[in-house]
C-alpha cells in the first residue's frame, strides 16, 4: 500500500550475534509485521540478539510490549539479549515505563562482566 | 502565537492502526504552533496515540470499524486533546486500575498491559475518560509560560 515505509527492519546476521536494527516509527501498524520478522532470531539461543534503535524515531506501549516479550522469551531460554544506542526521547520512554531496568543490567551483573574482560 | 477564542482543530479517521500516524503528525503541528516545546510535542504525541490505540483495539471489536475523532483545543492554560469514538466502551475504570509501569518488578512478574494508560497520565498533565456513548478520553497538558514557573 505505501512504498514509502514509515518502519524497516535490517537484519545482520553474524556466527555468534544478531544484530535488528530498527528505524522510523514502531507502532501498532507495524507490531505485528514486527513481532513475526523477528520470531526465528528470538527462538535461536545459539547467537546473542541485540536490538539497534539508533534509527527508531519513535515507539509506543505495543512497541515497549514487544520488548518486554522478547525479555521474557530470552530469560526463559538463558539466551543473551541487548539494547543499543538507544536515543534520548525513546530512552525517556524506557524510563518512565521502567523497562529500563531490565536492558542496562546493573554494574557487576554476568552481562557486564562479560563486557569489561 | 497567543492563544485566541475558539482555538479549535478536529480531525476524524477511520479507527484503524494505519491511521494513527495522521494523528500524530496532526498534533505535531497543532502543537507546534501552539507553543509548545518539542519535548512536550514528543510527550503527547505517545498518550494521544495510545488513547487512539485502545480506540483501535477495543471500540469496535466484533462490530464494522468505526472511527476515530480527534479534537484540539487551545484553552487559556494549555492544550485539550480529546479522543472519541463512538464504539462499545472500552472498561476504562478497570483498566486504570490495572495501569501499572514495571517499576520495582521481576522479569516473571511484568506484562505490557497496563503500559498504555500508563504512560498516558504518565505524559499528560490530566487524563480524564467519559464512557457514555463510546469512549472518550481528554488529555490536558498545561502550557507552561517562560518565567511564571520555576
Amino acid at each position: 500500500m505505501n512504498s514509502d515505509k514509515k518502519f524497516s527492519i535490517y537484519k545482520e546476521v553474524m556466527p555468534d550475534e544478531v544484530i535488528i536494527y530498527l528505524s522510523g516509527e514502531l507502532d501498532l501498524s507495524v507490531a505485528p509485521e514486527m513481532r513475526s520478522d523477528l520470531d526465528p532470531f528470538v527462538q535461536q539461543t545459539k547467537r546473542k540478539l541485540t536490538l539497534n534503535l539508533k534509527d527508531l524515531k519513535y515507539i509506543d506501549s505495543t512497541g515497549i510490549g514487544i520488548i518486554v516479550s522478547i525479555l521474557k522469551t530470552r530469560d526463559s531460554l538463558k539466551a543473551a539479549f541487548g539494547v543499543e544506542e538507544v536515543p534520548a526521547k525513546i530512552q525517556r520512554l524506557f524510563d518512565i515505563t521502567g523497562i529500563s531496568q531490565f536492558l542496562n543490567p546493573p554494574e557487576g551483573s554476568s552481562e557486564r562482566k562479560e563486557e569489561i574482560i | 502565537m497567543k492563544p485566541v477564542e475558539n482555538n479549535c482543530v478536529t480531525v476524524k479517521v477511520p479507527a484503524d492502526a494505519e491511521y494513527v500516524d495522521i494523528i500524530r503528525l496532526t498534533l505535531y503541528g497543532i502543537a507546534s504552533k501552539w507553543g509548545f516545546s518539542y519535548e512536550e510535542i514528543e510527550d503527547m504525541k505517545v498518550a494521544v496515540a495510545e488513547a487512539c490505540n485502545n480506540a483501535v483495539l477495543h471500540a469496535y471489536e466484533g462490530t464494522s470499524k468505526g472511527h476515530i475523532e480527534v479534537k484540539f483545543e487551545m484553552q487559556e492554560d494549555g492544550i485539550r486533546i480529546s479522543v472519541k469514538d463512538e464504539g462499545s466502551s472500552f472498561d476504562y475504570e478497570h483498566k486504570e486500575e490495572e495501569a501499572t509501569s514495571l517499576h520495582n518488578k521481576d522479569l516473571n512478574e511484568i506484562n505490557a498491559g497496563g503500559l498504555g494508560i500508563f504512560m498516558m497520565q504518565a505524559l499528560m498533565d490530566d487524563v480524564k475518560v467519559h464512557t457514555e456513548e463510546g469512549t472518550e478520553v481528554i488529555l490536558t497538558k498545561f502550557l507552561q509560560r517562560n518565567g511564571e514557573l520555576a
